[in-house]
């Protein structure tokens, strides 16, 4: 039901599980420690989340990912289709049909969706981004079924059970969404504009995933029927099952439920979504707001999410950005004291370029100006003297604990697993990425700094009270 | 193939066993082992919430706790982040009315060095000036920042419209501008040490631990802090006048925020199983009768929801919606109706089974992490809830019946005492909420 999540998505992935997951939490049984010693760098040591990939017949992408630890599963399916499919006069149509993925479908009512799974203890949602869309369950892990079900029946019949009444009540649900997220929330335009500002008009990343209202009131019935026909057909799908199941058991509930729909022979390719490596130009607006203090965001373009720029650049943005001993928290906010907060990330973007990220609040009578000066320092001098080893060894051990952390969630684990086969078509990168992330040293930071936080590649985007302005 | 298909046997679950004891000191420590995780989490939980304060240094205990993370009479604030996130650990620490909490999750062979540092966080506290003077313009600066948030601004103008004047729970637990501008270093040093003590204080510890090696880090670091706190004080909620409305005049708006309610439960209230259940139903999953009304039949709004906001003293019961101006009145009414409606008759029983069957079927996603279950042991440190509490709850749920909430609603939601918060463009609404004769509006402009 989420329009968009950059943040949730930013951080690149490490995994430090594997024989440690086995086991469920209790009984308790005693555990032995060796690691008497303290190694001044800790790398997380690499062992394996279990995964395994197959195929079905018409094209489903599946993956399992068995740990017993506690006794929930996961179930995860990812259509390669988000707002970056949309075509010109449609924005937000990605989102809206998500929503109506929830209605019912041939065997199930609206909301009966919902109910089941709850009424079974679990929790669910789904979320649109540029790139994919997704729909997830948690449960315990003896209702598995269920949310192989329920997936199934909506990916094989959602049509019968649309109807004009449905789309209007989501249209106007999603249009408070967007009133809630976006119109009725201070700096709450910042991520639209921002994306209208780094990729040109006409591109399929120009447009944000929430979309404007204008849009929104032209979807009709006729269009939920066309985006159902074109792109949510089992080979344009991931299916991820993560958890405590058995897995020859899992295939076979898949093979039942999913084995019978029908792929599209016609599925349409991606979108071109080739653009120039950098804007070419200095960008800049402000914006007049209802906010109490000025908010500065800046954005450059960058290489995709995948290519080893990406990770230099996703570890320089926790360099920066991540926990209060990070260059902008050191330098901005706890000396100078001219920022209230800073936050820096990259989005993980895949086609054409994507965006190297961040926003710093004003102090009560710090200039924009002298806010800017602050935060363009602190780039430049990442980008000239490079990540120290201490910022290294940092950054990698938050990074290990805060995706250790994420990853005890078996939706995360789904989610991801999902991400990486439905963008890359490799799940296994899951059990890679800290290492990728290990191998970034300080010359990879500053070259993939100094290639793209280019004043002619920036765009800037200043937020200030409407009182001030005017 | 269309068939529903039927849920196989359920595993089954135990909240991880636990182990608890006191030391010599006063300081009450728990133990959860959970020997194959690979991170621990560990939370100090001490007596010196905003329960602990004067008002009229209110906001004093919320910035002590964030004081603390700035640094150690050894370590300044530089110092300090850069030894523990060097090592994987970003400490965090904040107040509630009930505690001041302060805590992190790492990998497990960090256990050590993770809690020597907090130790001395809790202990020897750099209390530096300048770092005091930096988080309490800050703290001003987001009391700024949470008014200009329509949601964060309908959240602290019900609870001051909602409480009697002399009540403390009118305010932010993070208090108000004129009593925050008011706090010195010195205030936070004197609370620090008035009210930071081991007979006050309890440790929690969950994940990659045996309970040996932890007990002996613990006895290590904190088995030798020393002196006595006082309790917190004693709250007693009243709430302001009966049903009205309070407008808060927010020009512009395309949404206005709602929140309607009344006083609640405390903690320790019999009928607090019967209460979640019967705020579940009316407010608190998807499926819940506030949220198909005005959400999946109405389109108003994107969420509704209620909830029970229960603290050791009488918390708020609060429902709650954004929804577009021009539906508001009818929001309002549609709101005040599910309110009606579920003190009127006794739900179905389908309908009552899939929320408590929900409740009792999510309980080990609450428990998947170290520090979901590290939270789960907070409770019975700070309200002395039973040691059986997680045990027995599924159990207690599972008694809950359609006339235990036909009654708990009955007692507990009262709309026609309720308080009708909206904050949304008074332009457009006053007019339509006085017509609209659902109590007397009172029409306040945003601070």
């Amino acid at each position: 039901m989420r329009a968009k999540a950059p943040l949730l998505l930013v951080a690149s992935l490490t995994i430090t599980a594997g024989p440690a997951r086995a086991a469920p939490d209790t009984p308790a049984a005693p555990l032995t420690r060796t690691d008497a010693t303290k190694p001044a760098v800790l790398t997380a040591p690499p062992l394996k989340l279990d995964v395994r990939r197959t195929e079905l017949p018409n094209g489903l992408r599946v993956v399992l990912s068995v740990d017993h630890t506690s006794p929930t599963i996961a179930v995860d399916v990812m259509y390669d289709v988000g707002a970056r499919s949309e075509e010109r006069g449609h924005s937000g149509f990605a989102h809206l049909f998500e929503h109506m993925m929830f209605q019912g479908s041939a065997n199930v009512e609206k909301g009966q969706h919902f109910s089941l799974v709850q009424a079974a203890g679990g929790t669910l949602n789904a979320s649109t981004w540029l790139d994919r869309t997704n729909y997830f369950e948690t449960l315990p892990g003896h209702e598995l079924e269920l949310a192989l079900w329920l997936e199934a029946d909506r990916m094989a019949s959602l049509l019968p059970a649309m109807t004009q009444e449905k789309l209007d009540n989501q249209r106007d649900v999603v249009k408070n969404e967007r009133r809630w997220s976006v119109d009725n929330q201070p700096y709450g335009s910042w991520d639209e504009k921002m994306q209208a500002l780094v990729y040109p008009a006409g591109h399929p990343y120009h447009h944000s995933t929430i979309g404007s209202m204008e849009d929104l009131s032209a979807a009709s019935l006729e269009d939920v029927q066309e985006f159902f026909a074109t792109w949510y057909a089992p080979n344009n799908a991931v299916l991820t099952v993560a958890g405590d199941f058995e897995a020859d058991e899992a295939l076979t509930m898949i093979e039942r439920h999913f084995g019978r729909i029908p792929a599209n022979a016609s599925l349409p390719p991606s979108p071109d979504l080739t653009i120039d490596p950098l804007l070419g130009e200095e960008v800049r607006e402000t914006v007049a707001d209802q906010v109490p203090l000025p908010r500065i965001y800046l954005a450059h373009r960058i290489p995709v999410f995948g290519t080893d720029a990406f990770d230099a650049l996703d570890v320089a943005a926790d360099v920066l950005g991540a926990g209060r001993a990070s260059r902008l928290y050191a330098s901005l906010v706890r000396e100078q004291q001219v920022a209230q907060d800073a936050s820096v990330f990259v989005f993980p973007i895949v086609g054409g370029a994507s965006m190297f990220a961040l926003w710093v609040t004003a102090r009560p009578g710090v200039s924009t100006e002298t806010l800017e000066a602050a935060t363009l320092a602190e780039l430049d001098r990442l980008a000239t003297d490079g990540p120290t080893d201490a910022d290294l060894e940092r950054v990698n051990n938050l990074h290990a604990a805060h995706v250790a952390g994420m990853l005890e969630r078996v939706s995360e684990r789904a989610d991801r697993l999902s991400m990486y086969t439905c963008l890359f078509d490799q799940p296994e990168r899951i059990n890679e990425e800290a290492s990728r992330w290990g191998a970034v040293d300080s010359d990879r930071v500053t070259d993939a700094l100094r290639a793209s936080l280019l004043p002619e590649n920036r765009v800037t985007l200043t937020y200030v009270p409407a009182e001030a302005a005017s | 193939m269309s068939e529903r298909p039927i849920a196989g046997a359920p595993r089954p679950y135990r909240f991880p066993s636990f182990e608890h004891q006191r030391l010599d000191n006063g300081l009450g420590v728990w133990l959860v082992p959970l020997p194959h995780r690979e991170l621990v989490s560990i939370h100090l939980l001490t007596d010196a919430g905003a329960a602990s304060e004067d008002e009229a240094h209110a906001g004093l205990a919320g910035l002590t706790a964030q004081l603390l993370v700035t640094g150690t009479r050894r370590l300044d604030a530089s110092a300090f982040a850069e030894t523990t996130e060097r090592l994987g650990i970003e400490v965090g620490s904040e107040s509630s009315w009930d505690s001041a909490r302060a805590g992190f999750t790492a990998l497990g062979s960090k256990l050590d060095d993770g809690l020597e540092l907090l130790a001395e966080m809790l202990r020897t506290p750099r209390l530096d000036p300048g770092e005091f003077d930096r988080l309490k313009s800050e703290r001003l600066n987001d009391i700024l920042q949470a008014r200009a948030d329509p949601g964060r601004l309908a959240d602290e103008s019900f609870l001051r419209e909602v409480f009697a004047d002399d009540v403390p729970y009118g305010r932010l637990s993070a208090g108000r501008p004129e009593t925050v501008e008011a706090l010195t270093v010195e205030d936070a040093a004197a609370f620090h040490a008035g009210h930071y003590a081991p007979n006050v204080t309890d440790i929690i510890i969950a994940g990659a631990i045996t309970p040996e090696v932890a007990r002996a880090a613990i006895e290590r670091h904190l088995g030798d802090w020393g002196g006595t706190a006082p309790t917190h004080r004693t709250i007693e909620p009243v709430q302001r006048g009966g049903r009205r409305i309070v407008l808060v005049d927010r020009p512009g708006s395309v949404q206005s925020e709602l929140r309607v309610g009344h006083l609640g439960i405390n903690r320790h209230d019999p009928r607090y199983f019967p209460a979640i259940v019967m705020a579940a139903l009316l407010g608190g999953v998807f499926g819940s009768r506030l949220n198909l009304r005005l959400r999946e039949e109405l389109g108003y709004t994107y969420s509704a929801r209620a909830s029970f906001d229960p603290r050791r003293a009488i918390g708020p019961f609060i429902a709650s919606a954004a929804v577009q101006t021009e539906v508001s009145v009818d929001a309002i009414r549609q709101l005040l109706g599910q309110l009606e409606r579920i003190r009127d008759s006794q739900p179905e029983e389908a309908e009552l089974a899939e929320v408590r069957n929900f409740l009792i079927g999510v309980f080990p996603l609450r428990f998947e992490t170290t520090s979901g279950i590290a939270s789960a042991i907070e409770p019975l440190a700070v309200y002395d809830q039973p040691h059986d509490w997680w045990q027995r709850y599924r159990a207690r749920l599972e008694t809950v019946g359609g006339s235990d909430v036909h009654r708990v609603a009955r007692e507990l939601v009262r709309p026609d005492e309720a308080l009708i918060l909206v904050v949304g463009d008074a332009s457009v609404l006053r007019a339509e909420l006085e017509a609209a004769d659902m109590g007397p509006v009172d029409v306040v402009s945003a601070a």
